[in-house]
Order: structure tokens, then sequence, then C-alpha cells
């Protein structure tokens, strides 16, 4: 029997509060984060088909960062760091008890220092001037950038990985966390999903794409619609969830607090186009079979699913129909909600924020709402879905992440139980 | 500009890099030894000075450039029209205060 792996910490930065208890508090009230795109200076927004974004205003580095670290590093690595701090504050984790080769870090990010990156590919176009790009732009841009920091700061010397899947990178980061503590690489695995790319370019990319909601303008809470009828796209958000991941020996012998258990994941490809999921949702059922058969659970035994759930047209009627096909008769029973009605899509953090609200779920009993399901859509109707708070006793927990390049994992969380 | 305008800028340059009192930071401070500056520290601060005083700094200049005197002194040199220090100058800057003879031109060509 493969060896247990347990959530013993938790941190995120978001949209709807910094730190687990603010954003906690407001997922359970349904609050929404998103907000209109003030501009993007120097860039009026009235090019941009889509105004809307889950932005973090409150967001300042110096405020947990010393200085001289929170200037060297792009936005979403500062979340990152933010983040893993609270997780590992909240694990207990002391780093100076703890044998610095068996902490790894795994870190999924889908767009990574873009910020940076945009900046000085502007500015190298523009002024033609190679010898002004900034020395650490590629230090920077370096998709692995976060991993690295947070190696750093506390110095985890185990392995250090980033993983790289687009929306399902931090959910790939918590499975292959999994798989790394149950091969006795690590005893513990500081896992962060986060992104920050909310940028001039990249918001553009994914305005031409027609990805984006770009009907709510004028009302940007209710533009995160994931399920909705009234859904026209994804609304893009920034943030970084972490998870303190460890085995079960390892958090037994320090007496930790234990969230849940990781119990299953399956990584899997569609194999099938870059963008676009199989309509017949066959690819993300099978997913989520593996996944529970990985777990060593059946579809009877799940109470909960922490929805991909995008708010695309395509994207949630699919992941429904595949609900529907695994669990049958059963999938009006199961809770499902959509953390991005929250905070919108949070890309590479996407994974990692989701599993934070899965791992509390599990551990209150409470299932936060799903904003704006106002007028439930008949090709992805489950009755499971609420705009209220769900109160359920939950064994068995999905997470479900989806990504670009026709990327699929689900990982199995379950109520820890001695 | 003066030697000592420069000077100031660039304690200036590395009192925000540092985050500290500007008072605190002496020409014969060693960037390294000193100062705490890494080889990546240097590169960012010599990204700054660039910028400050509009020139380009090339690689080979580099080793020479290990106090704040030195890069005082390096710069002070560089702005002077009268004398423009040629790209290559590997002769070991004075270690405080712009010196006031150039680097004689012979050693330049070593290297």
């Amino acid at each position: 029997m493969p060896s247990r792996v347990v959530i013993t910490g938790l941190g995120v930065v978001s949209p709807i509060g910094i730190g687990v208890s603010e954003f906690w508090n407001a997922a359970l009230a349904g609050r929404s984060g998103i907000s209109a795109i003030r501009s993007f200076d120097p860039f009026p927004m009235d090019g941009y088909r889509s105004k809307v974004a889950g932005q973090i205003h409150n967001f300042s580095p110096e405020q947990y960062l010393p200085s001289h670290q929170a200037d060297r590093i792009d936005r979403y690595a500062q979340f990152a760091l933010v983040a893993s701090k609270e997780a590992l504050a909240d694990a207990d984790l002391l780093m100076a008890k703890e044998a610095p080769h068996r902490v790894g870090v795994i870190v999924g990010a889908g767009m990574g220092g873009m910020v940076m990156g945009e900046r000085e590919i502007t500015q190298l176009y523009q002024q033609h001037k190679p010898q002004r790009v900034h020395p650490n732009f590629i230090p920077v841009i370096t998709l692995n950038s976060a991993s690295g920091i947070v190696a750093m700061a506390y110095g985890a010397k185990g392995p250090n990985l980033t993983i790289s899947t687009a929306c399902s990178s931090s959910a790939h980061a918590l499975g292959q966390a999994l798989q790394c503590i149950r091969t006795g690489q690590a005893d513990v695995v500081i896992t962060v999903g986060a992104d920050a790319s909310i940028t001039p370019l990249v918001f553009a990319g994914f305005c031409s794409l027609r990805a984006l909601s770009s009907k709510y303008n004028d009302a940007p809470e209710r533009a995160s619609r994931p399920f909705d009828r009234g859904r026209d796209g994804f609304v893009m958000g920034e943030g970084a969830g972490a998870l303190i991941v460890e085995s079960l020996a390892h958090a037994k012998k320090r007496k930790a607090k234990i969230y849940a258990e990781i119990a299953g994941y399956a990584a899997t490809s569609e194999a099938y186009h870059m963008v676009i999921p199989r309509e017949d949702g066959e690819e993300v059922a099978t997913t989520m079979r593996l996944a529970l058969k990985a777990a060593g659970v059946t579809p009877a035994q799940v109470d909960y699913i922490n929805a991909h759930a995008t708010s695309t047209t395509i994207g949630d009627a699919v992941e429904a129909k595949a609900i529907r096909h695994l669990f049958k008769h059963r999938a009006d029973k199961i809770a499902i909600n959509a953390t991005k009605s929250l905070v919108g899509h949070t890309l590479g953090a996407a994974g990692a924020i989701g599993a934070v609200a899965s791992s509390l779920a599990i551990h209150t009993g409470r299932i936060h709402p799903t904003a704006n399901y106002d007028n439930p859509d008949p090709v992805c109707r489950l009755d499971g879905i609420s705009r209220s708070v769900q109160e359920r006793k939950i064994r068995t927990a999905l997470l479900n992440a989806f990504g670009f390049g026709s990327n699929n994992a689900a990982v199995v969380l379950k109520k820890f139980v001695a | 500009m003066s030697d000592r305008a420069i000077a100031a800028k660039i304690i200036q340059a590395l009192a925000d890099y540092l985050k500290r009192d500007p008072a605190s930071i002496k020409e014969a401070h060693h960037l390294r030894d000193d100062l705490g500056l890494d080889s990546m520290a240097v590169i960012e601060l010599l990204y700054k000075i660039e910028e400050t005083f509009n020139i380009q700094i090339p690689d080979q200049d580099l080793p020479a450039l290990s106090t704040v005197g030195s890069v005082a002194a390096y710069v002070q040199q560089r702005l002077t029209p009268a004398k423009p220090v040629p790209a290559r100058t590997p002769k070991k800057l004075a270690p405080s205060r712009a010196p006031k003879k150039p680097a004689p031109t012979s050693k330049k060509k070593k290297r």
C-alpha cells in the first residue's frame, strides 16, 4: 500500500483576500473579487474587449517581504512567497528542525514573470537599446524563478520543480508532490501555484482568443458565472495558493494538524486540440476515473467536486457532461462548486487555490457558494451546484483542473481518518 | 560634473539599492567585502550607473570596479571629454577619489 500523504498547512493570496481567513470568509459569503480594470497605464482600456479581472488591489509586497527581496522578483513570485510563508506558519513547520534535503518545493505556474517580461520586451522594441535590458530580466522570467526563490527563502534543499501546464499547473504540482513523497524523495513538499499576468500583452492575447467574458464589463462582479446560462467566457484572475504536503508519518511525528489526505492523482492528455476540450467529455471523465482508481475509492464515495469550471461556454458544459457520465444517477447528489466564480481564473494558481478551498471544505464541512449561479444552464445542470453555502460531511473530494495543451489533471482529497 | 558630485550620485544609487543611509557608505568601501554586494548585485548597480550617467561600461572594465571610489573614478574618467577613456581600462584605478591622470596608454593594450 502506498504511503499516506496529508495536507498540514494552507496559504493564499487572492482577489478576495490575502491570507486564508480573509479568503475563506469572503468565499463563504460568496463575495466576488472581480472588478473593472482601471487601465493598463499608459494604454486605455478601449481596445480591450474584456475590461474586468480578478486583480489584487491591496497587495503591497513590502508589507510581507523584506524590500530587497520584494524588489528583485516578479509579482507572481511575490505571491508565491507570501502564500508559502503563511502555509509554513499554519503548518507550524520549523525549517530549523527539518533535514533540509527532505523538504522539496514544487510550484505550478502558467505564465510566470510577465510583469517585468512585458516591460522589458516593450522597451527593447521601442527604444532599440539592447544594453538597457535589465540584468534581472532572465532570472525573473525564467519560469522556475518562484520555485527557486521559495526554496531559498526557507532553505528547502529537496527536489525543486516547476510544473507548467497552463491552467492545470498547480493541480499537477499537488499531484507531483504526492508522488515525490510516495517515492521517498522528500518528507515535505511546499506546494505552490502562482500567476500574475493581468498584463497588457497577456490580457490582449486572451481577448484575441475570445476566451474572456466581455458581456459584463459594466457589472464586473457578475462576469465570472460558471455553469450559469449567462456565462460568456472566463475572467482572468491573479494570485497564489500554497499547501504544505507531507508524509503522514512525518506529520504524526511532529503532531501536525491535518486538513485532508491526498489520496490519488491522475494526469492525462486529450491529445486533441491546443485550446478546445473534447466535447463528449470522455477524456475528462477518464481523468477523474483514473484519479479515483489511484486513490482506491469508487465514484460512489465522492461527496464533493471542486470543479475546474472557468465560466466558458464549452468548458463548463464538457465538465458537467463528464461528471454526469462518470457518476451517473449520483451526479446530482454530489456537492459541486466553482472557486473561479469568486476569484476568476488565476491560471497557474487555480489548482492550488481550488485545493485550499477543497481542504477547507473537507476540514470544516462547509462548501463555498458558486457566485452568479442565477440561472442554471440546462446543458450543464447539476443539482449539487448552489449559490449558497452547502453543509456536508465530506469523505472524498475531487479537484479538477484542465489546461491548454489538451491537458487534464484530477486530484483526490479525503477526510483524514487515522 | 565634479568628482564629488559623481561620487555622491554613485553613493546615492548604492544607498537606494542597499536601502541604507548614504552617509554610511564611504568611497573606500569594497562593493563585495564591505557592502555585501554579490556579483549579480554589482551588475545591477552598474546597470543603474550606466543609466544615471548615460555611459556604457564594457565587460572588460568590470574587474577594476571593486570599490565605491574606483567606480566613481572610472565614471569621472568616462565623463571627461578631453581625455575620453577608451573602452579598455584594465589598469587599476585609484582606490578613492578620481585619479587626475589617465592610465598609461601602453598598458591599455594588455589583455
